[in-house]
């Protein structure tokens, strides 16, 4: 793997790290669905790469573009982080205002009956 | 007869809540284009019917979407929080930040780099006058350098008090208006859709200058506490803030003459933290980054501890070497002056002699045996030292300037990368807002679902993701 393309293809993992972060930032499950699919494939190329990496070692452009992918990677990680805390913490909220809190403490769940949801 | 009477409470109670969701569309249509207007929505619950028990069914208006507009208001208001802080840490920064050049072209670096190739010249030709000259003319250039930097920062700093009083007086200003709105909601205007979105986008604006949590009374009014600790609002009577300087007494200062700190204090004279938004921004940097540079009451600074050290070791060597063997011996002169009685103040008052001549430069060391470069040599033993003498903090004097500019630079690229994270983070919380409007409750408990489980399953990728770019890093750096 030549040292050019340990950069580029570093780059490229970044951007897609940046597209999920993006796809975050509108977080709709039908967003979320697609965000999945990105992790999935920016893990599965990053993982490809590991055991050819070792060649680069040193490489301080490519060392430079990895903490650039890992910055990437915090934004994403932080924007997932806040939405998901968005959502459980209502979900808290929600059961203690309609069903009060348990006996230990908690806030009571919320209670979904059963659905059909029909998808077009 | 019991029941007919049940009967109609129950229908009467059932008209007023259609009119409740009626009057909500109403106020829909009316706000359509209404900056900071959140659609209205009155969602219905069916009450327990039985004629028994003497419970009379019907539907009453639910208060649970209110609830979670004002929830998803609140998570904008905290992201708006963060990056005002972020976007000021970043500006103030970015000033501070220019008076720090680590590409040695200009300022401290080049005087100092200037000042100690002098030595090695003058070292080369110790009776050379131009380079006696030279080696004086270096040192005011290190001195006017070491003054510039210093009295930039301090500028700086005073830059930021400004600020922090500006900032003081619109959350003051702000606090103010919906103290206004607090009076018209308690003269009876309760259900006033304007009013709530005049409140919403005071609140917006409130967020970006400091942390500050509102909460709505069940009588429509909204409480405003600082940092969650200090009253802003309360019903209709506000609670101004006042920023003042202080020199804290316990402990008693190091350095009385330091510059004093800046605080936020209650009208009732009690002392307010507050860590959050542009205020919070402004106090960090006020009261945090410019004394580690400049120092207060209570340290140097990092710019005072360079000068004070630099000219003391050259001052020390000069002075320890001699003039002229004689006889009679004439020993060598300081060149270097500062105000000593203000540590604080060192690297601004900085000075070369301007009474030494270049042949009052001390070129021997005193042996056995007298060298005669001896004393320059041993100043340009300052650029790469091999004794601890000759260092500060354990490195040269450019490695240890390098430092302080890699710190400043190292806060605003943090701050730079943060802004950015805290920008989506506001986006974010903006949509999830958006998303929840006009959805009913019952939508909603399906789209929670439908979110639980697209967080489980990003999370685990995010797992994966995070322990490759971690072992990435790990093998390109050896």
């Amino acid at each position: 793997m030549p040292g050019a393309s340990v950069v580029e293809q570093l780059a490229e993992a970044r951007i897609e790290l940046d597209r999920a972060g993006e796809l975050l930032t509108a977080p709709s499950p039908e967003a979320l669905n697609r965000c999945c699919s990105v992790l999935e494939a920016t893990g599965r190329r990053l993982a490809e790469w590991q055991p050819r990496l070792a060649e680069q070692a040193g490489n301080a452009d490519a060392l430079a573009e990895a903490w650039r992918l890992r910055r990437s990677f915090q934004r994403t990680e932080r924007l997932l982080q806040n939405a998901g805390d968005f959502h459980n913490n209502w979900v808290r909220l929600r059961g203690a205002m309609t069903g009060g809190y348990t006996s230990a403490g908690a806030a009571a769940p919320v209670l979904h009956g059963p659905r059909i949801s029909l998808h077009g | 007869m019991s029941n007919l009477l049940a009967s109609l409470i129950s229908t009467a109670d059932t008209l007023q809540a259609y009119g409740r969701v009626l009057e909500a569309t109403q106020n829909n249509v009316s706000n359509a284009s209404t900056p900071g207007y959140a659609k209205q929505r009155v969602d219905l619950y069916a009450l327990p019917f039985d004629s028994q028990g003497g419970t009379t069914g019907g539907v009453r208006a639910g208060t649970l979407v209110s609830a979670r507009n004002e929830y998803a208001e609140q998570a904008v208001r905290t992201q708006t929080t963060g990056l005002g802080y972020q976007q000021q840490l970043t500006n103030s920064l970015t000033v501070l930040q220019s008076n720090f050049d680590i590409s040695g072209n200009q300022g401290i670096p080049q005087a100092l780099n200037n000042l100690l190739q002098s030595f090695s010249a003058w070292g080369a030709s110790p009776a050379n006058q131009a380079a006696r000259l030279t080696v004086l003319q270096r040192a005011d250039a290190f001195a006017q350098a070491s003054n510039q930097t210093s009295n930039a920062v301090s500028a700086a700093s005073h830059d930021s008090e400004q600020q922090i009083r500006q900032t003081v007086n619109q959350v003051n200003q702000l606090v103010g208006e919906m103290q206004g709105y607090n009076r018209l909601v308690l003269q009876g205007n309760t259900n006033d859709p304007g009013l709530s979105a005049r409140t919403h986008a005071a609140l917006e604006e409130l967020s970006s200058l400091a942390d500050v949590q509102a909460t709505f009374q069940s009588d429509g009014t909204v409480s405003l506490m600082l940092n969650g600790q200090s009253p802003l609002l309360l019903d209709d009577k506000q609670y101004p803030v006042t920023a003042t300087l202080y020199q804290p007494q316990e402990p008693p200062p190091t350095n009385p003459l330091g510059p004093p700190v800046m605080k936020l204090q209650a009208s009732d004279g009690s002392d307010i933290a507050t860590t959050g938004g542009q205020l919070g921004a402004l106090l960090k940097l006020r009261n945090e980054v410019m004394p580690s540079l400049i120092g207060d009451g209570y340290q140097m600074g990092a710019l005072n501890l360079m000068a004070m050290q630099f000219a003391d070791r050259v001052n020390q060597l000069l002075t320890a070497g001699n003039i002229s063997n004689g006889p009679p011996a004439e020993s060598g002169v300081p060149i270097f002056t500062y105000d000593a009685e203000n540590p604080t103040a060192i690297a601004a008052s900085l000075k070369a002699d301007a009474t030494v001549t270049p042949d009052q430069l001390a070129a021997i060391q005193l042996g056995p045996p007298d060298v005669a470069n001896g004393v320059p040599l041993a100043l340009s033993a300052l650029a790469v030292p091999v004794q601890a003498a000759d260092e500060i903090n354990g490195v040269s004097y450019s490695q240890f300037y390098g430092q302080i500019a890699g710190r400043v630079g190292g806060l605003l690229n943090d701050a730079k990368n943060n802004k950015d994270v805290q920008q989506s983070l506001v986006s974010q919380a903006k949509d999830l807002r958006q998303q929840y409007q006009g959805v009913s409750l019952d939508e909603e408990a399906t789209i929670l679902m439908q979110f639980q489980r697209a967080y489980q399953a990003n999370a685990k990728f995010l797992g994966v993701i995070d322990q490759l770019t971690q072992i990435t890093i790990d093998i390109l750096k050896t």
